[in-house]
Formats: C-alpha cells, sequence, structure tokens
C-alpha cells in the first residue's frame, strides 16, 4: 500500500518541468528528499535549542561500526546500522544524563568508541572498502523501496511527535527544573527525542554521508533563526530552506555543466541560503 | 507586627510547607544539616544566607530535584509553580514572549499559531507583572528585570497554590529589583499562593517577606524579619556587621559603621522606640 502510494507520487513528479527528473532514479532521489529534508529541518531546531550537532556526529559516525557489526552478526546491514545507530544515541543520553560528566565529554567518549570499533573492523575486512566510501558521502540515488516506506513511516512519526512534543522540549531547552516542575516527564522526552534524531541522522546518512549530515540538521535551522521573527515562524522557515535546498542541490547536481555530488551540492545550496539569510538579518538591524 | 500590607491572605488551597530533618549530603560533604523549618502557608518565605548556605539545594529538594534524608511535608500544594534564575535561551533564539508564555497555556504547538484564548490569557498575565507591551518582543531582547517579571508572569500562568523562585531577581538593577518584588508581592496578595524564594537583597526580603528562613547549612534561626533578622543573626550568617533596622544601631554617634550607610545625612543611629516601630528596614 505504502510502496504503492510512493510509486505514485514518484510518478507523479515526472510531471515538473526540469528535465534532469525525467529517469526514475532521480525522481525517485527527489522523493526521499521530500521525505528526508522535513525531518532533518524539524530535528534540527531541537538540535540547535538543546546544542547537539555533536550528538548528531556521534550517532552518524556510528553508522559504519553499525554496518560492521551487521556484517559480523549476519544481520541485513541496513537494519543493523538503524539499530545500532538508535542505541548509540540513547546510550549517549544516558551517559549525559548521569554521568555527571559534561555533554561533549560523554558525547566524545562515545564517539570515540564507536568510530574506533567500525574502524577496526574495517581493518580486518577489505569488503568493507565500498561500504566505507557510502558512508562517507552517501547516495541518495540508490535508496531501496523499503527505505524509501521506512522514510515515510519515519516522516509521519516525526510530525506527530512534533506536534505533541515540541511545546515541551522548547520548555525543557529554557529550563529542565521549571518543565519538570510543570510535570513534563522530561527523561521520557530526552531518550525519545534522541531516538527519533538517531533515525533521521542514520537515513541522513544514507543520503549525504557522514560528513555532511551534520549540515543536513543544523544549516537550515540555523538559516531560520536569522529569517525568522518568532519561534513559530523559525518553524516553517526551517523546513522551506531544507526542502527547497535538498530539491535544488540535486537538481543542481545533475545539470551538466556542473556535475556533483548531490550530498554537496544539496548542503551547499542550504549554506547559501545561510549566506543570504545573514545578509537579511543584518539588513533588518 | 506586620503592616496590614504584609499580612498573608490566605487561599483555602495554599499549603503550608514543612521541612522536617532534611540532610543532603554530596561526595562525603554535608551541604544542609537537620533543616526544621517551616513555611506558612499564603504566607512569602524567604531563604536567606550566604552563597554556599544551601538556600538553592533546600529548594531543590522541595522540587524533587535533589535527593535529601528527612521529609518535606507540603501540605495540600495541588499546583506547584517555578521561576527559574535563569532561561538558557540564546540572544538569537526568535521566541516572542506570547509565544513562550503559550508554551503552557495551549497543547497545540506553536509552530501552528496561537490560540485566542493563550493569546488573550497571555497579555492578561503580562498586564499582571506591570508587562503588557512585551508580548511581540523576543525573549532574547529583554531586559534582566523584564525577563524576571515575564518568567514570573509564566509561572502565574499555572495559577499555582505554591510558587517557589530561585533568586529570580538577582542581576536585576535596583529599579528592576523593586519593581519585581512589587509584582510578586501584588500577586501574592491577590491571590493567596504560598511563595518560598531566595534572595540575597536583605532590605527587599525583609521588606516584602512575612516569614524568613535563615540558613547556613544548619538553620540558624526562623520567624518574622522584623524579629528575627536582627544585627546579632545577620553578623553570624554573613560574617559583617549589618543591620536592616535603624533601631539595631549598637552606636549612638551620628554615623553608624555598621549599617552601611555612614554618610547617610539625617541617620542617627539607635532611634527612640516609638520611632524604631515605625521605621521600616530602609525601604520608604
Amino acid at each position: 500500500m505504502l510502496t504503492s502510494l510512493l510509486a505514485a507520487a514518484c510518478d507523479a513528479l515526472a510531471f515538473l518541468p526540469f528535465e534532469s527528473l525525467e529517469p526514475r532514479f532521480m525522481r525517485r532521489a527527489l522523493l526521499a528528499l521530500l521525505l528526508l529534508t522535513p525531518m532533518t529541518s524539524m530535528l534540527g531546531i531541537q538540535v540547535t535549542h538543546f546544542r547537539m550537532a555533536f550528538f548528531s556526529d556521534a550517532v552518524g559516525h556510528s553508522a559504519f561500526a553499525g554496518v560492521a557489526l551487521g556484517l559480523i552478526l549476519g544481520a541485513p546491514p541496513d537494519s543493523a546500522m538503524l539499530v545500532f545507530g538508535v542505541l548509540t544515541g540513547l546510550a549517549v543520553m544516558a551517559v549525559q544524563r548521569t554521568s555527571g560528566l559534561s555533554a561533549d565529554t560523554a558525547i566524545g567518549i562515545i564517539f570515540s568508541a564507536v568510530v574506533a570499533f567500525g574502524l577496526a573492523v574495517v581493518s580486518r575486512s577489505s569488503s568493507l572498502g565500498r561500504q566505507m566510501s557510502q558512508f562517507l558521502y552517501g547516495d541518495i540515488l540508490t535508496l531501496g523501496d523499503g527505505e524509501m516506506a521506512s522514510m515515510a513511516c519515519l516522516l509521519l512519526l516525526l510530525l506527530l511527535f512534533e506536534i505533541v512534543g515540541w511545546n515541551r522540549l522548547l520548555l525543557m531547552a529554557l529550563s529542565p527544573v521549571t518543565a519538570r516542575v510543570q510535570g513534563i516527564h522530561t527523561a521520557f522526552w530526552h531518550y525519545l527525542f534522541a531516538a527519533a534524531l538517531a533515525l533521521a541522522v542514520m537515513f541522513s546518512v544514507r543520503a549525504v554521508g557522514v560528513l555532511l549530515m551534520t549540515a543536513l540538521l543544523v544549516v537550515p535551522a540555523a538559516t531560520a533563526r536569522n529569517l525568522a521573527r518568532s519561534a513559530g515562524g523559525m518553524f516553517w522557515w526551517a523546513l522551506v530552506v531544507g526542502v527547497s535546498s535538498g530539491a535544488a542541490g540535486l537538481l543542481l547536481s545533475a545539470q551538466e555543466w556542473l556535475a556533483t555530488a548531490s550530498g554537496a551540492s544539496i548542503i551547499l545550496v542550504a549554506c547559501a541560503w545561510f549566506v543570504l539569510s545573514c545578509v537579511v538579518k543584518k539588513l533588518r538591524k | 507586627m506586620l503592616p496590614e500590607s504584609r499580612q498573608p491572605r490566605l487561599c483555602p488551597t495554599a499549603p503550608t510547607v514543612r521541612f522536617e530533618h532534611v540532610c543532603v549530603e554530596a561526595g562525603g560533604r554535608s551541604i544542609l544539616e537537620d533543616i526544621d523549618a517551616v513555611a506558612p502557608a499564603g504566607g512569602a518565605t524567604v531563604l536567606m544566607g550566604p552563597n554556599g548556605a544551601g538556600k538553592t539545594t533546600l529548594l531543590h529538594c522541595l522540587l524533587g530535584e535533589t535527593a535529601y534524608t528527612g521529609s518535606i511535608v507540603v501540605s495540600g500544594a495541588s499546583r506547584v509553580a517555578h521561576v527559574p534564575q535563569q532561561l538558557v535561551v540564546e540572544r538569537g533564539l526568535p521566541l516572542t514572549v506570547e509565544e513562550f508564555l503559550a508554551l503552557d497555556l495551549q497543547r497545540r504547538p506553536v509552530w501552528l499559531g496561537l490560540s485566542q484564548e493563550a493569546r488573550q490569557r497571555g497579555l492578561a498575565l503580562l498586564e499582571s507583572v506591570d508587562a503588557a507591551g512585551l508580548a511581540r518582543q523576543r525573549l532574547g531582547d529583554l531586559s534582566g528585570g523584564e525577563l524576571r517579571r515575564v518568567l514570573l508572569a509564566s509561572a502565574l500562568g499555572r495559577d499555582p497554590d505554591l510558587l517557589v523562585l530561585d533568586e529570580a531577581e538577582a542581576g536585576v538593577d535596583v529599579h528592576g529589583e523593586r519593581l519585581f518584588w512589587e509584582v510578586l508581592d501584588k500577586a501574592r496578595n491577590a491571590r493567596g499562593f504560598t511563595l518560598i524564594m531566595v534572595s540575597h537583597n536583605l532590605p527587599l526580603a525583609a521588606h516584602y517577606a512575612s516569614h524568613v528562613i535563615c540558613l547556613n547549612r544548619k538553620l540558624l534561626a526562623q520567624g518574622p524579619p522584623r524579629q528575627t533578622l536582627t544585627a546579632k543573626l545577620l553578623l553570624a550568617l554573613f560574617g559583617v556587621p549589618i543591620h536592616l533596622y535603624p533601631d539595631q544601631c549598637d552606636l549612638a554617634g551620628p554615623c553608624c559603621p555598621q549599617c552601611g550607610a555612614i554618610s547617610a545625612p539625617g541617620h542617627r543611629g539607635r532611634l527612640p522606640p516609638a520611632q524604631a516601630d515605625r521605621s521600616g528596614p530602609g525601604i520608604c
């Protein structure tokens, strides 16, 4: 059902007046970005509120260790990557909440552990070389039907999460003690947010690679901060910047005169948005 | 005897808070030792003491943020509100004051817009803290005093029976601090909630509080400010000679080296008892 809906959406994209969208794999890639970028844009706002860019980096870097672990255990690499990413996110949150260490120290420890584990496995198996390249640079053009369906489900769940949890999460970011006094179960929401972010990060790694994944979260939110006059406005601006960067970056990367990697092009467009937002902010002052 | 305006007006649901043998230890070090104190129902209780005395820790025990032994009994409080010392807010965050208030006034996420009810309620709350003109301002653009009043408005939005403030007026200029205490006092008198707060401002606390709890890891004294905040106690509490009331001057000369107003014209040391009874703790 969901797969056929996505296929129909993919066909509908053929009506867009862009020559580069004629190949079906390009339309699938655009659809994937239209599913992924709203997630990263929405969560990116909370990433900036909670100052968790480094957290996303740690979870992103766990992707390769997850793939490696999947191969060792004989589990499907993509599923292993998702599960391992979520577990890493929850572990970071648990260490952060319970150890008394500062957030960056807690994240740094787990970040080092997962990267070292991934590299140790790679050093024993030369067949992981191709996976390593995909992990570093991503490949939005090769997402399978299962991954697309998973992204669509995750988008719906995250939308629900943002409707129910947005006010609570912002209050938690502003004053955790006050939030708890007001009856917000901060531990529950922290872990739920960590798991949601970890899932979005894992799909972002598949799309743009671990090197650029954090930018997909942070740049739209940072741009939105510059452009918006209210917190509500910031949410919508982040969506506009994230989705438009995804679409424009993909289309630009397919142009013969440019012929660049899609992930890098997407982030460059987002960064151009950010520069523009800085100019707008300056002019407003 | 407290002035009429300082008398707590009891609201039926305002709780009495009893701290019974409260002890807190951290890393083998004692933070609070056997605190036995009461915050009367409907009163304004101020926790006083030097830095590191355990005032905020005691508040955090009350809020369930810090583990302790002993017990804290809150009789009948159903709604507790907290005003933090600070918000973790970056200047660049485009969160407006009305949006901030709406975070707790509406279920709908703020990005789907503010409900008419939340908007009106928020405005009424801002008016109650003398901040009606701030609704569209960004939180990060507010002055220290304005931000504290907005935080107070947000807490009042919960219609609390018990309001807990952690040095909520700290870092604010003299005018802002005075205004904050005034709106807080007005709100307490109008609504009758029990107030417990930490403050370092001795004259204002002495003026507005109905009850003080003086701590320095241990309980040193508690009671109405006029009877409790003696020069002897303040010396024991802070280690420096301070007095809050003119009749507490030990010297009868033209200047008092203890009261910090050495060159104040007209300061005449110990006043006659009749005059001393009418004089407040340096607040006109």
